[in-house]
């Protein structure tokens, strides 16, 4: 890369300053930086002649696009380049697993936020105002908002493959088995968002030469560089793309947002473009966990085992496919639990509709069968008069089991364990409530209880997921490992593709690293396309994968260096050779400094790695899917105000099996921060949606948990190796959210004796005083009377 | 954001007279809220008036035993002096529950009355919304309106007001002090905001121009017995569904007076003055509390998302009366 073409300075190498070994708590190289401000975030790209990019998006969720007129936009001074779907030079459409997804739309609007023009100006105001400037004349058509809906046959079709995105359907054992004791149910999980801090941003800058280089917060380099190549009709190495500072993704950045539109920017103006979303727009720039509607059946003997689990899962898609595919099939596959069901019948669907697009979020499709699931089995429990826990460890699975997938349950799988451990963790202490601070009670400082009215309610959830890309998906990634000499100290060059997106895997690979060499000094270089892919920052694989990579390229560094050592001092050492403090030892004998032995040249090599093969599932939903489960369990106590709705959650407990603890600290921000987004899900956030319209895309009106509403978290933390994983070692990331939220409705259920059948609970459901509207609703718009037969009620 | 033109007013006159030829023109206090409306393309003015430095930010005791407020107090001195703390406590409480520290830390006393409605509707320039464009439809009506009003409302306009210090202001019988090209109001509170009515532009009486350059709060034997308190979703920075500001006068058992205000439920600060009435002379009890709540929520004309406002409106009431009356479970 040429230095003008890079942003204001040359990036620093990270710098652990001391990464410690595995199974150390080593702070992460990018948390000082960023406490302090210091972090450069992919929004803070800046370079002198820059332009700004801007995106025109559809205010209609469905409409024909019947001309674009960019004429006036174009003549504006200070605009530089105006791009419609005309102008994008390679294919027209993008997506990871099925490109559907304009990159310029042409013709329709799917959904309200969809890109139809970009405008890269001198400022983004000009930009911005060059944007009104664009006519777009549409036919307005009515949204397909309901997946429900949309599977009907009578119903148009939003694609021309039809409204069906997938479908899974899993048999297993007899699917018409009958038992004694049957609880069903229908349960709903609401869309949430990423939420994720820094929004979409990046950098394209024009090589000169035709090429591109783009500066990009994102979750997998490679995807996006392929993606983008498509669309611009360049060959991939004329595409480079580098990591810039990621402010969180959670399976938000997975899918490409503004990348192919500033680089085509950048190629036609000629001059560096920069984009960066707001908040509003972050919340149409990528997509959001599906909202999913089931219905469960649950099946069992009179002493509790089950029998059969039968469900159908709807997921909404939305309009286009992103991930939606894969999600759809694992939410198949996770439908039951983790438990052993010897019948089951699974019918999982993903349909197309006119809502913003969904996808990827941390849990990927068994966050929403968790919450049914777990409901399902307290029902069970109650309608046998059985403690809930008892049940689940009475059909909990073990290894040597078939999941009714027909892959057999592999070691380590402890589910029973660590039931029995959240249930066995000492019980927060039941304060007394006058006197107590008002933080500690429900509604917080808000000052709305002194205790009238507070009941507290205990519930349990256990949930499990595959670690990586299954069901056949060539799942690998790339490392280089570089021991050289600098300044008279042997220092490690650690080059990946792996995304940085705040889950510390940068921390991660100088320690193993330093493991594996024994030297002080490490590098992690940019995660840039120079080197291979290293797959996504996604599906808790990180760890295991390039993990696993920088282990194997150390390795393969190690072996070098052993060589070298036996050609200059011959291989009688009485000891095994190894690698500690800068040195090379044989048993504990110092052999060479590496210092010395590298002073004519260092050591670099690089590898794939990859793990044992998945396989895509038959017709009966039957496959050995996944290569890696995680398994989490947690219990939620609560305290509930019964007559405002209001919730402190108390405390979680939670035990995870996580094979190795690789950086304790880093393991507890990925437990706590997993919580905190299950919390979320259970009591706050929800993308509002009217009429395929985002009602609530703001950080004012879409609610996260703030500091004051996560409670402690206890934590016992089970480390039983994997034996096909690097260290033993399984991902950690995604189980804290997925029994999170079940165990936190579960206690509310204990607390307030109500269904809650939906997540999030809102206030009025707790309380029981959702009340009925008055006022008739006039047609949109109008400014009509309001109908007379207001009643009174209070 | 469109341009406009930034000044700097060296006293109240000047500052009046720098609005009377800008129709188009504002004043900004801390600027947390008018800022935010200019950044959504919501108000669009052509000159931004600065007030906060002219007008007083000190708080007074007055002769009658009252309080003056000047108007460019920030919130968060407002709530830690600690007259308000022990004679108002409400006051302090409702500032508290408000926004964050950073927020309080800029916005003005003045600014606080005058923050514009939270509906999502108003926010966005791309849906109808009567408030920002007369004339052109209420979305709410029909749409996402679970935040919106159940009293008061008009088939033009169903949008709350998000400040929790006017409503404690409402129940503490605060007056509003304004200068204007008409020269000098003392407002009392209850007239201030105004009910949308078939003008839900209009969200207070003031005129074009007219600076709200003070605050007073009247004597209230038994203000320092009041409580603020506020429902909402989450356990900080969030508005309220529902609030209520109360004060009380007991002895032996009875209640001597009474101040009610409510949040979170109409286009103005609630002032619930049939539960006052109701309770004026009455023997404290919850049932009373209830009797009296349920008499004025009877008025209540909950939207299609919102009905749930009415028992939570009547429950918060019921528990903050009886907390103050001593009556609290
Ligand atoms: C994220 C967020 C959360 C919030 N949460 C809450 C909450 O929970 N509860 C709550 O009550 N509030 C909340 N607020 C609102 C906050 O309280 C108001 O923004 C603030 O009080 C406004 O005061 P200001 O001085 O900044 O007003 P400005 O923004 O400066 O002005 C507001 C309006 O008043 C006019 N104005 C200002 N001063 C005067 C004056 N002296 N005379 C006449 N007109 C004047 C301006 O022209 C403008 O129209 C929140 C705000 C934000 C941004
Ligand atoms: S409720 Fe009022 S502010 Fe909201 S859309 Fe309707 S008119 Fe506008």
């Amino acid at each position: 890369m040429k230095a003008e073409s890079a942003p204001t300075r040359e990036r620093p190498k990270i710098l652990p300053s001391n990464p410690g070994k595995i199974g150390e708590s080593r702070p992460r190289a990018d948390g000082v930086p960023k406490v302090r401000g210091e972090f450069e975030y992919s929004s803070d790209l800046r370079v002198d002649g820059m332009l700004w990019g801007a995106t025109l998006r559809s205010p209609h969720p469905h409409a024909n696009i019947w001309s674009i007129d960019t004429a006036e936009a174009e003549d504006m001074p200070g605009v530089y380049s105006v791009l419609t779907h005309e102008d994008v030079p390679g294919r027209k459409v993008y997506g990871m697993e099925v490109p559907d997804q304009p990159v310029l739309a042409w013709e329709h609007v799917r959904y309200e936020g969809e890109p139809i023009a970009v405008v890269a100006a001198d400022h983004p105001e000009t930009a911005r105002r060059a944007l009104e400037k664009i006519a777009v004349d549409y036919e307005i058509l009515d949204p397909i908002t309901d997946p429900a809906e949309a599977l009907r046959e009578d119903t148009p079709k939003l694609h021309l493959s039809g409204n069906v995105l997938k479908e899974v359907h899993i048999k297993h054992g007899d699917v018409e088995a009958t038992a004694d004791v049957v609880v069903s149910g229908e349960y709903e999980v609401g869309m949430q968002d990423q939420a994720f801090l820094g929004p979409e941003s990046g950098m394209a800058v024009p090589d000169g030469r035709g090429g591109v280089d783009l500066f990009i917060s994102t979750q997998w380099l490679h995807i996006d560089r392929d993606q983008i190549a498509e669309s611009l009709d360049l060959p991939p190495e004329d595409v480079r793309l580098t990591l810039s500072g990621v402010g969180g993704a959670f399976g938000g950045r997975e899918d490409l947002s503004m990348q192919i539109h500033s680089c085509m920017l950048a190629l036609d103006a000629g001059r560096p473009v920069k984009m960066m979303y707001n908040r509003e727009e972050s919340f149409y720039g990528h997509v959001h966990r599906h909202p999913c509607k089931m219905e469960y059946e649950h099946g069992a003997d009179r002493e509790g085992n089950l029998v059969y689990v039968k469900a159908r899962l709807v997921f909404d898609g939305g309009a286009y496919a992103s991930s939606s595919n894969a999600v759809c099939l694992n939410a198949g596959t996770f439908a039951c639990g983790p438990y052993d069901v010897p019948n089951a019948r699974i019918d999982s669907y993903m349909l197309y509709t006119n809502n913003p697009p969904c996808g990827a979020m941390r849990g990927f499709g068994a966050v929403q069968v968790c919450f049914a699931h777990e409901t399902q089995m307290d029902k069970l429990a109650n309608k046998l008069g059985m403690n809930p826990v008892e049940l689940r460890l009475k059909n909990a699975m073990k290894p040597g089991d078939k999941f009714p997938f027909g892959q057999t349950v592999p070691e380590p799988a402890p589910v029973a364990e660590i039931l029995e451990r959240v249930e066995n963790m000492p019980m927060p202490e039941e304060e007394e409530i006058i006197g107590r601070d008002l933080r500690r009670l429900p509604g917080g400082v808000s000052n709305v209880t002194r205790g009238e009215g507070v009941k507290r309610g205990v519930g349990y959830a256990v949930g499990y997921k595959n670690i990586g890309f299954s069901a056949g998906f060539d799942d690998y990634s790339t490392a280089s490992i570089a021991l050289s000499v600098e300044d008279g100290e042997p220092i490690i060059y650690v080059h990946t593709a792996a995304a940085e997106v705040g889950q510390g895997g940068v921390t991660l690979q100088a320690q193993i690293s330093r493991t594996e060499l024994g030297v002080e000094n490490v590098a992690v270089l940019p995660a840039d396309t120079r080197i291979g892919s290293a797959g996504s920052t996604s599906a808790s694989r990180q760890s295991y994968v390039t993990g696993g990579a920088v282990k194997m390229a150390c390795e393969a560094v190690r072996g070098k260096v052993f060589e070298r050592v036996r050609e200059e001092f011959g291989d009688e050492f009485g000891g095994e050779l190894s690698m500690e403090d800068g040195s090379v030892l044989a048993g504990n004998r110092r052999i060479v400094a590496l210092a010395e032995l590298l002073e004519n040249g260092g050591i670099e090599e690089t590898v794939v790695y990859r793990h044992k093969p998945t396989y895509p599932l038959d017709e009966n939903g039957q496959g050995d899917a996944h290569f890696q489960f995680a398994f989490a369990a947690h219990r939620a106590v609560v305290e509930v105000d019964e007559e405002l709705g209001l919730v402190r959650v108390v405390e979680i407990a939670t035990a995870q099996d996580v094979g190795k603890i690789m950086n304790p600290q880093s393991l507890e921000g990925q437990i706590q921060g997993g919580v905190a987004q299950g919390l979320g899900l259970a009591l706050l956030e929800e993308i509002q949606m009217k009429d395929g319209k985002v009602q609530n895309a703001s950080f004012t009106d879409y609610l996260l948990p703030t500091i004051l509403d996560m409670p402690p978290v206890r934590m016992e933390v089970l480390e039983l190796a994997d034996p096909d994983s690097p260290y033993g070692l399984k991902g950690v990331g995604e189980p804290p959210t997925i029994s999170s939220t079940p165990a936190i409705v579960a206690a509310l259920r204990d607390a307030t004796g109500r269904e809650l059948n939906r997540v999030p609970v809102k206030p009025e459901q707790l309380a029981g005083i959702e009340g009925e509207p008055i006022r008739r609703a006039p047609q949109p718009g109008s400014r009509g009377p309001v109908a007379d037969d207001l009643g009174s009620e209070a | 954001m469109k341009p406009y033109r930034y000044e700097r007013a060296e006293d109240i006159s000047g500052a009046i007279s720098a609005l009377a030829d800008e129709p188009e023109g504002a004043f900004l206090g801390g600027g947390t809220n008018i800022v935010d409306l200019m950044k959504l393309g919501v108000s669009t003015p052509d000159v931004l008036v600065d007030v906060r430095r002219l007008m007083s930010d000190d708080i007074e005791e007055t002769e009658d035993g009252g309080v003056r407020i000047g108007a460019a107090v920030p919130n968060s001195d407002l709530a830690a002096d600690p007259t308000i703390r022990t004679r108002y406590p409400a006051l302090s409480e409702a500032l508290l529950s408000g926004a964050s520290g950073q927020l309080r830390n800029m916005a003005t006393t003045g600014g606080n009355f005058l923050q514009r409605t939270r509906c999502v509707y108003f926010q966005d320039t791309t849906t109808p919304c009567n408030k920002r464009e007369p004339g052109s439809g209420c979305s709410a009506l029909d749409g996402y309106n679970k935040n919106h009003a159940i009293l008061g409302s008009s088939e033009h306009c169903v949008a709350t007001h998000p400040s929790d210090m006017a409503v404690a202001m409402a129940a503490l019988d605060a007056f509003v002090v304004t200068h204007g090209p008409n020269g000098e109001r003392r407002i009392p509170i209850e007239e201030l905001h105004r009910l949308p009515g078939d003008e839900p532009e209009r969200d207070t009486i003031l005129e074009h121009g007219e600076l709200i350059t003070a605050v007073e709060l009247p004597p209230m034997g038994f203000s320092s017995n009041s409580k603020y308190r506020k429902v909402r979703e989450r356990a900080s920075y969030a508005f309220a569904l529902v609030s209520v500001a109360a004060a009380m006068d007991v002895e032996d058992g009875v209640v001597r007076d009474v101040r009610v205000a409510l949040g979170g439920v109409a286009h103005k600060p609630w002032r619930a003055t049939k539960v006052e009435e109701a309770l004026r002379g009455e023997p404290v009890s919850e049932e009373n509390f209830r009797a009296a709540a349920e008499i004025e929520l009877s008025e209540a004309e909950p939207l299609s998302e919102n009905a749930y406002k009415v028992p939570l409106a009547r429950n918060v009431m019921v528990r903050t009366l009886s907390d103050l009356s001593g009556e609290g479970r």
